[in-house]
């Protein structure tokens, strides 16, 4: 997947290769002197008529794994200068399934690379506050202290924001989730949590996106390729309990798309925002989904009790077994977004972008199916 | 150039503040009831003449559309005094709401005429919320009894504005009601229809638009009234809770938890089902009423804004009582009990959300179950229910089957 070196190659017109940039470390004065003469370049080319006011210089803290290859796609388009902070150890950029060779082209030759580690604090509040950054897109924020260094160093920022999750919520009889329900200060989540309580006590102007279950292609949480992988081998799917809880899946690039409208977006300063799909999937429903949208033949379902199973470390079904999903109304009324893709579409988008293309990111591992298919047939019997 | 294509969109949204959704997910709008907002409204006659003139579409400029939702949403309520006419069941879950509407549209300074199937001298008309009419003559509405298929004598040759037809299931009922409002130039048709009429689905919730079961009997009614009226909106209600109902809802969770008897819920209990206040059915039913170009050519699921589950209700109610709760789940099939007769909601999802009221009217949900229960149990234990002898043997059958014991 590391094609960032050969792409660079194929992009003698810029002066200036994106690797030469992407070494930030310490070294500032030679680092502005590249921006600036990159940036005049960059609208020289003419290549692009978005007017200057509205272009941003925006960092992504993350952005080469799953939901930032999307997003830092769009703002590239939408003219932006986007630079990835990232250590650097995938690939900056990786032509995605389906993006023309031109496209990739492009998106390569602009985008820019800051290396570091941001859990090195010092690092980033200097790197960040030598740069200048009017946004900050923080993708991978797990802790509230990593968001410090960053403020800290960006004493001007004009907005950031962050991708927490809607697992903050506190679990309830009475669902959907709304953004103003009582969220879990014990969740698993609780980081997330911690850091929009942070933004919000640090007057920046702060804006919250809470995601459900994100699917897609080249999504690194088994959550469709689980399904798939099953189809395809012709197993049942081993499903717990009675299979009618009820999930949500929302498509990255639905996500993307919010998190592009909510850019320079007064009306979502200081709010958070529930994005997902518009419909709710149940268990069952969701592995029958997955078949029609790959073309595969509807599937044996075999439910199970998880508490005759001693699984150990190993997640026997991606979901977490209750009803969990939340209202996106808010999303739609206040900025005018709407999810592109449906369940079957955005499943049929992932499954031919990905793996249909014979690509994943965990390979099959059957062994607790077989516990539970085993089991069921001993009992059968 | 796609770069500025996208930013410039992104601006005039904007500009704007419109969802760029607005239309699109709302295509059966029609533009052509804008007109009647702008008509000064002397008799119905000289409006209906209007109605057929303008039943075309006409385009009006982006700015003319209806605005984004939020706090400032400005679809004016008419200061209009309609004249509104409900025919109300005569039993069953949906009586209230027309109950609530009365009092509601009175409260509003309308004139309100409720039109209750059957004598006024039926042993139906000795339950709530029928015992209380009195409180809408109070009021200042006006109660009749009779046959809706002969609803203009009964209403005694009187005209409306508005018709609410809260009590027909099948078109042989809701046609002669339909067929009078247009022959007497009621402007606006309104109809209760129900949110079980949607096909099942893997993906809830059910929304406005999704597929309904053909067979149903409301869908042929819906066709009807969206044919025969320009300005017409239909709702979809589910399960509510209120006083004054008609039936038994979250009654049948307090009769067992203040009798210490197991909750028997048939299978997971974890189904999901919508119960509403009815005080916001009769809330959306009034906005509607108040904004006819908004509403018209809509439907709207006519429900809370949020589901509970089955187990979750049973909960709800017992922290309701202050009380404790013992739920058991049983398997119909199993025990060998129709489910419909042993419990009062169905047995699987059955979840629609509201989403077209929000949307289009602007409507807001104030349905808080843990609270509403508390008052529903003040009553309960007012009226002295908790003390009222009961039997309850498709109970005692299932929980017989499952060996559970019941304190005696």
């Amino acid at each position: 997947m590391a094609r960032l070196v050969v792409v660079q190659q194929k992009q003698p017109s810029f002066s200036l290769l994106p690797s030469s940039l992407s070494d930030f470390n310490g070294v500032r004065l030679s680092n502005s002197s590249i921006q600036f003469s990159k940036r005049k370049e960059w609208q020289a080319k003419g290549a692009f008529q978005v007017k200057a006011s509205s272009a941003k210089k925006i960092l992504i803290m993350g952005g080469t794994r799953f939901i930032g290859v999307f997003l830092s796609r769009l703002l590239v388009k939408e003219g932006h200068q986007v630079t990835l902070f990232t250590r650097g150890k995938t690939p900056i950029t990786q032509q995605l399934p389906g993006e023309s060779d031109q496209d990739y082209a492009d998106f390569s030759s602009k985008i820019l690379h800051l290396k570091g580690d941001r859990k090195d604090f010092e690092f980033v509040k200097t790197s960040l506050a030598a740069e200048g950054f009017d946004v900050v897109y923080d993708i991978n924020g797990r802790e509230a202290d990593e968001v410090e260094p960053i403020l800290d160093g960006l004493p001007k920022l004009e907005q950031y924001i962050y991708c927490s999750s809607a697992g903050v919520y506190l679990k309830s009889d009475l669902l959907p989730h709304f953004e103003t329900d009582a969220v879990d200060p014990k969740s698993r989540h609780k980081g997330k949590l911690e850091t929009e309580s942070l933004l919000d006590s640090r007057g920046v102007n702060w804006t919250s996106i809470r995601p459900v279950y994100i699917y897609g292609p080249l999504n690194y949480n088994p959550v469709e390729e689980w399904f798939f992988h099953r189809l395809k081998a012709g197993r049942p799917v081993p499903i717990p309990n009675s299979g009618v809880q009820i999930t949500q899946l929302g498509h990255v690039k639905d996500l993307a798309r919010a998190f592009v409208q909510v850019l320079g977006n007064a009306k979502a300063s200081k709010q958070v925002y529930n994005i997902s799909g518009e419909k709710y999937v149940t268990f069952d429903g969701l592995a029958r989904a997955c078949a029609k949208a790959a073309g595969f033949p509807e599937p044996e379902i075999v439910h199970y009790n998880p508490k005759e199973f001693d699984f150990g470390k190993k997640k026997a079904f991606p979901f977490r077994d209750q009803h969990f999903f939340a209202s996106v109304e808010k999303a739609k009324t206040e900025l005018g977004w709407k999810p592109e893709f449906d369940l079957i579409e955005g499943l049929a988008d992932s499954y031919n972008l990905d793996f249909g293309r014979g690509t994943y990111r965990k390979a099959a591992d059957f062994s607790t199916d077989d516990m539970i298919l085993n089991k069921s047939l001993v009992l059968q019997s | 150039m796609a770069v500025v294509s996208s930013s410039s969109s992104f601006l005039s949204s904007l500009a704007l503040n419109l969802p760029s959704s607005a239309l699109s997910s709302h295509p059966r709008i029609r533009f052509s009831s804008t007109l009647f907002s702008l008509f000064p409204s002397s008799s119905p006659s000289s409006l209906s003449s209007s109605l057929s003139i303008s039943s075309s579409f006409l385009f009006y400029p982006v700015s003319c559309r209806r605005p984004s939702v939020s706090s400032s949403f400005s679809v004016k309520a008419s200061a209009e005094k309609k004249k509104v006419l409900i025919v109300n069941t005569n039993s069953g879950g949906h009586a209230v709401i027309g109950f609530y509407f009365a009092k509601e549209l009175l409260s509003s300074g309308h004139d309100v005429t409720i039109l209750t199937v059957g004598d006024e001298s039926s042993n139906k008309m000795k339950k709530p919320p029928f015992s209380r009419f009195s409180e809408i003559v109070s009021a200042g509405g006006r109660t009749v009894w009779g046959d809706p298929s002969e609803v203009g004598k009964v209403v005694g040759g009187a005209a409306f504005d508005v018709v609410l037809d809260n009590n027909g299931k099948d078109l042989d009922t809701v046609r002669p009601v339909a067929d009078w409002a247009k022959s007497t130039g009621v402007k606006q048709f309104l109809y209760i229809s129900s949110a079980g009429i949607y096909k099942p689905t893997d993906e809830p919730p059910h929304v406005e638009g999704d597929v309904v079961k053909a067979d149903a009997s409301h869908v042929a009614v819906e066709k009807y009234i969206a044919e025969v009226f320009t300005n017409w909106a239909i709702f979809r209600p589910q399960y509510m809770i209120g006083s004054g109902n008609n039936k038994d809802c979250e009654e049948w969770f307090f009769d067992r938890i203040v009798r210490d008897r197991p909750v028997p819920i048939p299978g997971s209990g974890m189904q999901l089902t919508n119960i509403a206040h009815v005080r916001d059915l009769s809330s959306m039913l009034t906005l509607a009423v108040e904004n006819p170009a908004a509403s018209s050519g809509n439907i709207f699921n006519c429900v809370s804004d949020r589901a509970v589950t089955l187990d979750g209700m049973a909960k709800l109610c017992a922290q309701a009582t202050g009380r404790p709760v013992k739920i058991v789940h049983y398997d119909p099939k199993a025990v060998g009990i129709d489910a419909k007769k042993a419990f009062p909601f169905r047995n699987m999802h059955f979840y629609a959300e509201p989403r077209a009221a929000k949307d289009i009217l602007g409507w807001k949900c104030t349905t808080n179950l843990p609270e509403d229960l508390k008052e529903r149990f003040d009553e309960y234990i007012k009226i002295g229910r908790d003390k009222k002898p009961m039997q309850f043997e498709l109970d005692d059958k299932i929980l017989d089957s499952l060996k559970v014991a019941v304190a005696v």
